[in-house]
């Protein structure tokens, strides 16, 4: 059972005001909010030790080291994964980035992902395509917007990676994550799970899942911008070159050769951001005691009183699964012929409701359907039923003026 | 459309705040894009329009409504609102400049620079059956013999005509600005006293002799009779004081007062002076054009000088 009075304490913006109402946040899938304890663990780090870690060995240095190894080990914890194993980036797109530059792709090299891929999860291997050669296919959701399992056993065969979004940031719809990777490993193909909208919302073992590679980032998971998280099974992360290297990623070097260091400190070339690591392991500490149960309830509460508001209105289409459950935190709906813009800019104008249009990095998807835009009210646990109600009453305004 | 007039009114909000400044930026990226035949890709728009909406939508949904709907017409109408009231504003701007009064030379009518309407302000004289209506552009000085007034400089370039009234208190407030007028221009100048009030009407006559009898040291006097306490020439009996202490010869003045010729030349100069059909004072005539009420000295000087300054 969540806590809102504790929950309301911990997030600063909730307690704060514009134009005397309260500001409802509905756009968490692009930006967390974060906790005091994530805040001010950020801040005991550039008050009380801002050194260097993994380098210097006097009392400060020793600190941050411990620091960072604990959130190192925080992070693991979180996915049931070894340490060597996290690799700290800078956000989801980077740990993509990662994989693409360093798995040993060739020409002709096949890579499958879903239709509904972010830009990180499709510019990268559309790059590739021209660089390369490899071939790059998709696996086409139904028109309920489920994943095509079907489609995809057809196309797996001979797939060198498959690469897809765990669950959508377009409309939260989550694939089946365990039996793709098992038909993928069956024919000899690696998986990477893109999984920035996942790990805020739901336990991942990825020990469970047998996924090869994964990414998400700490912004959206109540940690400090610019920070993210790639994960990989130690022996393929050992196969992999770092495509970014430098300091504090080799034992020694001459001034003809060097000696790389092992996963993760291979991958992460220069100076880190000590301060935003300390804090992303603060939220998975937070995370977890919120506890995942708590967090899926809350979501599920409140998207199905939304989406059954919404629907209310047959010229709103909602986007992905009509089953609310089936669609996370997320709420992305539409109208024919109508810039959802102004509907958002609107909703923060008269009720201080934060929520996002557009086409979400999901470009792709949307020029392929025609359709210019739409509007996504992302929920997380710290939202609550009064603000879905005064989301609803302002809507129900503005939609008598569309 | 809606930037455009964005722009105006940000750019004029943004002198005194830096939150409009922003704003005022967003607009003139968006008016340098429509300009350059793209389309204004910065959601300044959509954000105009949403803010608009939204303080409609919680007052009236129909009216949001039909805003909403026809906002690139609302855009236009405003648009061509603003540049017509702008157009008024400057050209106000420029009458006020040129004439002292926003509608234009002896307009009355608000003006929001003169809200009282000072400038245009006389004390209004009683002509009974007057030939032509009181109206501005019928005052004039076409047919009107001016010579025997008081006048001096005669040769200049410039002429300046003062119709004015010792007791009349706008007379009074344009008085120094004639005499400033008259000194730094050099112009040729004739007063001329109009007996706007029955207790000062006397000073035609005594005004006409100490010009006949003392020639140049009238303007002395002159000045005195305009920067006195009006009390202090509401009567004859303070006059002979007054005369003896400029040291005219009270007793000369009096023969002149009592010559029947003086009354048939001040009465033929009230005949010229009710020719100009001028329905209050002060009036002064520059070169010619009438300016009706005590103007700014700019007024003045423009007229004499020519030139506009913006």
């Amino acid at each position: 059972m969540l806590n809102y009075e504790k929950i309301k304490n911990d997030f600063p913006l909730l307690s704060k005001q514009i134009n005397d109402k309260k500001i409802i946040y509905f756009d968490s899938s692009c930006m967390s909010l974060k906790p005091r304890q994530v805040i001010e663990a950020m801040n005991e780090y550039y008050f009380e030790f801002p050194a260097c870690a993994g380098r210097s060995s006097h009392r400060l240095g020793e600190l941050v080291t411990k620091k960072i190894k604990g959130a190192r080990q925080a992070v693991a914890r979180f996915i049931n994964a070894d340490e060597q194993e996290i690799v700290f980036t800078r956000n989801t797109t980077e740990g993509i980035n990662l994989l693409a530059n360093s798995l040993d792709l060739r020409n002709g090299d096949l890579v499958l992902t879903t239709d509904k891929e972010h830009n990180s999860n499709l510019i990268p291997w559309q790059v590739l395509i021209k660089k390369k050669g490899i071939r790059h296919e998709i696996v086409k959701s139904n028109d309920d917007s489920v994943f095509n399992f079907e489609k995809y056993k057809e196309l797996v065969r001979g797939v060198k990676l498959v690469s897809m979004v765990h669950t959508s940031n377009l409309d939260g719809a989550t694939i089946p994550a365990k039996e793709i990777i098992k038909i993928a490993h069956e024919n000899g193909a690696l998986v990477f799970l893109d999984a920035a909208q996942s790990a805020p919302h739901k336990k991942i073992d990825v020990r469970d899942l047998d996924v090869d590679f994964m990414a998400f980032s700490g912004h959206k998971m109540l940690g400090p911008t610019g920070t993210g998280v790639f994960y990989g099974k130690y022996n393929l992360l050992e196969k992999l070159e770092p495509f970014m290297v430098g300091g504090d990623t080799v034992e020694y070097s001459t001034y003809t050769d060097h000696k790389m260091l092992q996963s993760p400190e291979k991958f992460e070339a220069g100076l880190q951001d000590y301060a935003g690591i300390i804090g992303l392991g603060e939220a998975i500490k937070y995370l977890e005691a919120i506890g995942f149960d708590n967090i899926r309830e809350q979501e599920l509460k409140l998207n199905r009183y939304i989406t059954e508001e919404i629907s209310k209105f047959p010229k709103i289409k909602i986007i992905g699964p009509s089953d609310s459950a089936l669609r996370s935190g997320i709420i992305s709906f539409y109208i024919d012929g109508t810039d959802m813009h102004q509907t958002t800019l609107i909703l923060d104008e008269m009720s201080n409701v934060m929520i996002r249009s557009g086409q979400h990095c999901v470009h792709s998807w949307f020029n392929d359907r025609k359709i210019k835009n739409s509007a996504r009210v992302s929920l997380y646990f710290y939202n609550t039923m009064d603000e879905a109600k005064i989301f609803i009453e302002t809507f129900n305004k503005i939609i008598k003026i569309l | 459309m809606i930037c455009i007039i964005a722009l105006i009114v940000f750019s004029i909000l943004g002198i005194f705040s830096a939150t409009h400044r922003v704003l005022a930026k967003e607009a003139l990226d968006c008016v340098f894009r429509r300009v350059t035949l793209r389309p204004c890709n910065t959601g300044f728009n959509e954000k105009i329009k949403s803010q608009l909406v939204a303080r409609l939508l919680n007052r009236s949904v129909f009216a949001a409504r039909i805003f909403n709907k026809y906002f690139e017409v609302f855009s236009w109408a405003f648009l061509i609102l603003m540049v017509a009231s702008t157009f008024w504003v400057v050209k106000g701007g420029y009458n006020y400049y040129l004439y002292g009064s926003c509608n234009g030379l002896n307009q009355s009518g608000f003006c929001a620079f003169d809200p009282k309407g000072e400038n245009n302000k006389v004390t209004e004289i009683n002509v009974q059956c007057p030939e032509v209506e009181k109206k501005e552009e019928n005052v004039t000085l076409d047919n009107v013999d001016l010579s025997s007034f008081p006048t001096k400089n005669i040769g200049s370039k410039n002429t300046v005509v003062l119709i004015g009234c010792y007791e009349c208190d706008y007379t009074r407030k344009a008085y120094p600005d004639i005499q400033k007028l008259v000194k730094e221009q050099k112009t040729n100048y004739t007063f001329a006293h109009y007996p706007a009030k029955e207790t000062t009407n006397y000073l035609s006559e005594i005004g006409y002799c100490v010009y006949k009898e003392y020639g140049e040291r009238f303007w002395q006097f002159n000045d005195y009779l305009f920067t006195v306490d009006k009390v202090a020439i509401y009567g004859k009996d303070y006059m002979e004081r007054i005369l003896d202490n400029f040291e005219f010869d009270v007793n000369k003045i009096n023969q002149c007062l009592n010559n029947s010729e003086t009354v048939d030349a001040v009465e033929y100069q009230l005949e010229q002076l009710q020719k100009t059909h001028l329905y209050g004072t002060p009036t002064v005539f520059i070169n010619g054009k009438a300016f009706v009420g005590p103007k700014p000295y700019r007024v003045y000087r423009t007229e004499i000088k020519k030139f506009i300054i913006f």
